[in-house]
């Protein structure tokens, strides 16, 4: 992520260096000031990390007692419908909610882009939802969606359709998840999608102009192949916090109707806080951990590799 | 920015397909908004009376009262405002002194094993706090804080992300700057205290306003971390009212519109500077 100028600034480094008393190292003087940081990045980023791994092979006994179970937890996990649907259910949410998102980000970070009357209102408009934390966003839209007191159903009413369950009703449970979680983070992900598209260099435009490129060509072979990086990064990024899903969930549906937003962390959350079964929780946590590494790896991969190329 | 004009710019048009996609974008993000503030504002009695029909009397009660607002102050909502400044403040600030001094090691200081701290910070900035919350309860839980102010702080204040934003400030100021200082026999802490810090005036402007937006918008872990009332955070209260009966949402209203104008003050005071830390973030 960072390479290109960390490496840059490292060779700078030591060429400056000799003109002062060539310092020894700083190893003192550096530990003094990371301390404080590194110590909580250790104790509450990566510690956690280990105990879900360790906290998984453990399974509490009637005495209260922690008993090594060994994989017995993922086992219990493996065996089980509900982990697979969740599992299931957690896929499909992601493969709908991030394209979708992105290509709405996209789309409005297009709209935005060149200047003309009133453009700042509405890069305004559009930045608004995203101060709205994803709790309150899930209550606004529990209300605006209501089936009785709701003003969506009320217009729907006026119009001449029958009002609708939304968040009560098994189909479009997921479906009004997606888009309320949608509302509020396309503002947040067209921010990047916005930067990179000021960062490409005119002069590209001009010389396919010139070479008789269409604004169609312009997109396809400019705008997209330039995007390539922001784009990368707002997918696996999205990605990352669309697994994580919870806050609505957790509010709104408690996984129903009938387990139809049955999503992994709200289901993990359940494990541990209403069932007391720490274990499985864990074995949950474990599951999603490996997940969002895993999407994690891929991601600095796909950057290393645009890299290379550029 | 401007000589975009003309070359893609003018492929999506000065046309009214632009404006009219716009414009309908901006209602579906906005109306909703505005229909929770005005309806702050509307009596009891309002709020039902207007369930049946959709017009300009669902933006705009009949008669504005503050009555949603005043019932407030009895209920647990002050107290879970004052805890959630408290809380969001205390890690701002915190984390601002903590994350900039790692931030200025990671630029100023030759010590081995640099490198890959750095990537390791980089890391953690990477991974989602939503994906350790449960095995982090079961830290806490081991240290004894669970429902305390140290269980909502100290997990948040020091941050990857910010580390990072500090130490590109840093590498960027030329080190004649520092050494200067040095040769007048200024100390370490007091060229970190004194001349650097206050010179990254930008970057602590921008990881003060992340910290504290972090923390007055977080939901899952002070859910799980202090359920007593003494240590309800802003959003929890707000949502703990949430039911589907009329006569609560008044109070969903008011409470709801007062924590979203605590994040979006600062929000817009700072807007550019902090859309543009964002998004280079995402960037480099």
């Amino acid at each position: 992520m960072t390479e290109l100028t960390a490496s840059g600034a490292a060779a700078a480094g030591p060429k400056a260096l000799p003109r002062l008393k060539k310092p020894r190292s700083h190893l003192g003087l550096a530990a003094l000031f990371l301390a404080p940081a590194l110590l909580g990045l250790v104790i509450f980023r990566l510690a956690p990390i280990g105990v879900a791994g360790l906290g998984a092979l453990y399974r509490e006994n009637l005495e209260g007692d922690q008993v090594f179970v060994g994989l017995a937890n993922f086992a219990s996990l493996f065996e089980d419908m509900g982990f697979w649907h969740s599992l299931r259910t957690t896929i499909l949410f992601n493969l709908i909610i991030n394209p979708f998102q992105i290509a709405i980000s996209f789309a409005m970070a297009l709209l935005v882009l060149r200047p003309g009357r009133g453009i700042t209102f509405f890069r305004a408009a559009f930045f608004l939802p995203m101060t709205l934390s994803i709790g309150l966003t899930a209550v606004l839209w529990s209300m605006l969606l209501d089936q009785t007191l709701g003003p969506i159903n009320a217009l729907l009413e006026q119009l001449g359709f029958a009002r609708q369950g939304f968040f009560r009703s098994e189909d479009q449970a997921l479906g009004t998840m997606i888009a309320v979680a949608s509302w509020k983070g396309c503002g947040y992900w067209m921010v990047f999608l916005l930067a990179g598209l000021f960062g490409i260099d005119d002069q590209l435009y001009e010389a396919a102009r010139i070479d008789g490129a269409n604004s169609w060509q312009r997109f396809w072979h400019i705008t997209l192949p330039q995007m390539r990086r922001p784009l990368t990064f707002v997918l696996i990024a999205d990605t990352a916090v669309n697994f994580l899903f919870f806050a609505p969930v957790y509010i709104i549906t408690s996984g129903g109707p009938n387990d139809a937003t049955s999503l992994m962390m709200f289901r993990a959350y359940e494990a541990a806080f209403t069932f007391m079964n720490w274990g499985r929780s864990l074995a949950y946590s474990s599951v999603i951990l490996l997940i969002v590494i895993g999407v994690a790896i891929v991601q600095l991969k796909l950057l290393r590799h645009g890299e290379d190329e550029s | 920015m401007s000589t975009v004009d003309g070359t893609m710019g003018r492929r999506l048009g000065l046309t009214g397909a632009r404006y009219l996609a716009l414009s309908a974008l901006a209602c579906l993000l906005l109306l909703p908004l505005v229909w929770l503030v005005m309806s702050s504002f509307r009596p009891a009695g309002e709020i039902f009376a207007n369930s049946h029909q959709f017009g300009w009397r669902t933006f705009v009660p009949g008669r504005l009262t503050f009555e949603n607002y005043l019932s407030l102050a009895d209920s647990g909502f002050p107290r879970a405002l004052l805890n959630s400044l408290f809380v969001a403040g205390t890690t701002m600030l915190l984390g601002v002194l903590v994350n900039s001094a790692a931030g200025f090691a990671f630029a100023v200081f030759e010590f081995p094993g640099r490198k890959l701290l750095l990537v390791l910070v980089l890391a953690s900035a990477m991974m989602p706090f939503e994906a350790i919350v449960i095995p982090l309860y079961q830290i806490i839980r081991w240290f004894g804080w669970v429902d305390s102010y140290r269980a909502l702080i100290l997990p948040e204040v020091a941050n990857g992300l910010v580390i990072f934003l500090f130490r590109q400030f840093f590498v960027g100021v030329p080190k004649e700057f520092y050494e200067a200082a040095r040769v007048d026999g200024a100390s370490w802490l007091h060229i970190f205290l004194k001349i650097a810090l206050p010179l990254s005036w930008p970057v602590v402007v921008t990881g003060a306003l992340m910290q504290f937006i972090t923390q007055w918008e977080a939901f899952f872990w002070p859910l799980v971390a202090a359920p007593s009332p003494d240590h309800t955070l802003v959003q929890i209260a707000i949502t703990r009212n949430i039911s589907f009966e009329e006569t609560s949402w008044g109070r969903l209203f008011s409470s709801t519109t007062i924590a979203c104008l605590v994040a979006l003050i600062p929000f817009l005071a700072f807007q550019k500077l902090y859309l543009r830390n964002i998004a280079s973030s995402g960037l480099k």
